[in-house]
């Protein structure tokens, strides 16, 4: 939950209080302007004495307003006072409200951060899990990959070793060889040479000395 | 040919050599004919030919007195003839012996061809053994085919050591 929220649910309540206070003060004016409908017995008499309030003599009449006024000025302190009281006291239970209520949205708010740090946490935990074995498929394929390669190479490097060996054998073997030669000792080995192949070369005679059909 | 002249021809030189002596008396005699005819002198100076020539002569004056007309008989079966044979072209890595080149020819002479001629080259080259060639056809036994056809197997013989 941002501030902002925060600060709108706190101007709601203000609101709300602000209506509870003006709704008392309300009803406290319109209890003392307003005396209630019926008379009261003990008052009856008063009236009735002020209905023939001319009879009263002038220092009565002015005592007995002087104490009215006396009571009305305490009973106005005492509702002032009451008020006072109880709006001191309503402040003080709209603080409290105000605290608890802050306070459960703070901790709701710090949970849910809580619960969403764990899960992403989780989460960071699957995908770098993920991660690790994507790198160590990758690592393990590179390793395949070049291993294989230098294989290759190897054999390609072995192959060009062999055929430079076997050209510069056969090199040296026919620059060596090419300044001995003995016919009389290889006679024999001619005409051996002949029987060995003595069918090809007879058909390959016999072929082109046989007449067109 | 008879088997003396069979011998002594072994290669198409040869057979050439043989047909350019037997012309060469058969101008001889031509002319030495004509002059006995006129003059009733005798035939004198006579070429000196090879054995071979001499033998072939000698085989046709043993059937007939010798004439122009049979020497140039001889002649021209010697031509067909020269035409008519086989011819194996043998290379060797030196020139052959004629002991050698008697011992091949022979040879071939049994097993291909009783009137084959072989003719003999020599390419130092090739190493040993020989290369045949007949026709379009050529029959590579060389040493140095062989070593260059076993060349790849160099390196594994020499592993092995």
């Amino acid at each position: 939950m941002t501030a902002n929220t925060f600060f709108e649910i706190f101007l709601i309540v203000d609101i709300f209080v602000i209506g509870a206070l003006v709704a008392t003060a309300a009803h406290h004016a319109r209890a003392h302007y307003r005396p209630p409908a019926e008379p009261e017995p003990e008052t009856k008499p008063i009236v009735e004495m002020a209905a023939g309030s001319e009879r009263l003599p002038e220092d009565i009449k002015q005592r007995m307003l002087q104490e009215s006024e006396v009571k009305f000025q305490n009973i106005l302190n005492q509702s002032a006072a009451a008020l006072q009281q109880d709006l001191r006291v309503t402040a003080q239970k709209i603080d409290s409200m105000v605290n608890r209520l802050a306070t459960q949205i703070v901790t709701g708010e710090l949970e849910r951060y809580r619960t969403d740090l764990a899960q992403l946490h989780k989460q960071a935990e699957v995908d770098m899990s993920g991660i690790k074995k994507e790198v160590a498929g990758y690592q393990e394929q590179a390793k395949a990959r070049i291993a294989q390669e230098l294989q290759a190479e190897k054999l390609q490097l072995i192959k060009q070793i062999d055929t430079k060996l076997g050209d510069a054998v056969a090199s040296f073997l026919t620059e060596t060889l090419g300044h001995d030669i003995d016919l009389g000792s290889q006679s024999a080995y001619l005409v051996e040479l002949l029987e060995q192949h003595k069918a090809d070369f007879k058909a390959e005679v016999a072929d082109d000395t046989q007449p067109a059909k | 040919m008879t088997p003396n002249l069979r011998n002594s021809i072994l290669s198409p030189q040869d057979l050439k050599v043989l047909i350019l002596e037997v012309r060469k008396y058969s101008q001889w005699f031509g002319q030495n004919a004509v002059k006995a005819k006129v003059t009733g002198s005798g035939y004198v100076g006579q070429p000196q030919v090879s054995p071979a020539a001499a033998e072939a002569i000698n085989e046709l004056a043993a059937k007939a007195p010798l004439s122009t007309k049979s020497l140039d008989e001889l002649i021209a079966s010697l031509e067909k003839l020269e035409a008519s044979l086989p011819t194996i072209i043998i290379t060797l890595a030196a020139p052959a012996p004629a002991g050698l080149k008697k011992t091949l020819v022979a040879w071939c002479r049994q097993n291909i061809n009783p009137g084959v001629l072989v003719e003999f080259r020599f390419n130092s080259t090739i190493l040993g053994g020989m290369v045949v060639g007949y026709g379009s056809h050529v029959f590579d036994w060389s040493f140095r085919r062989q070593i260059l056809a076993a060349r790849a197997k160099f390196p594994e013989a020499l592993r092995n050591v």
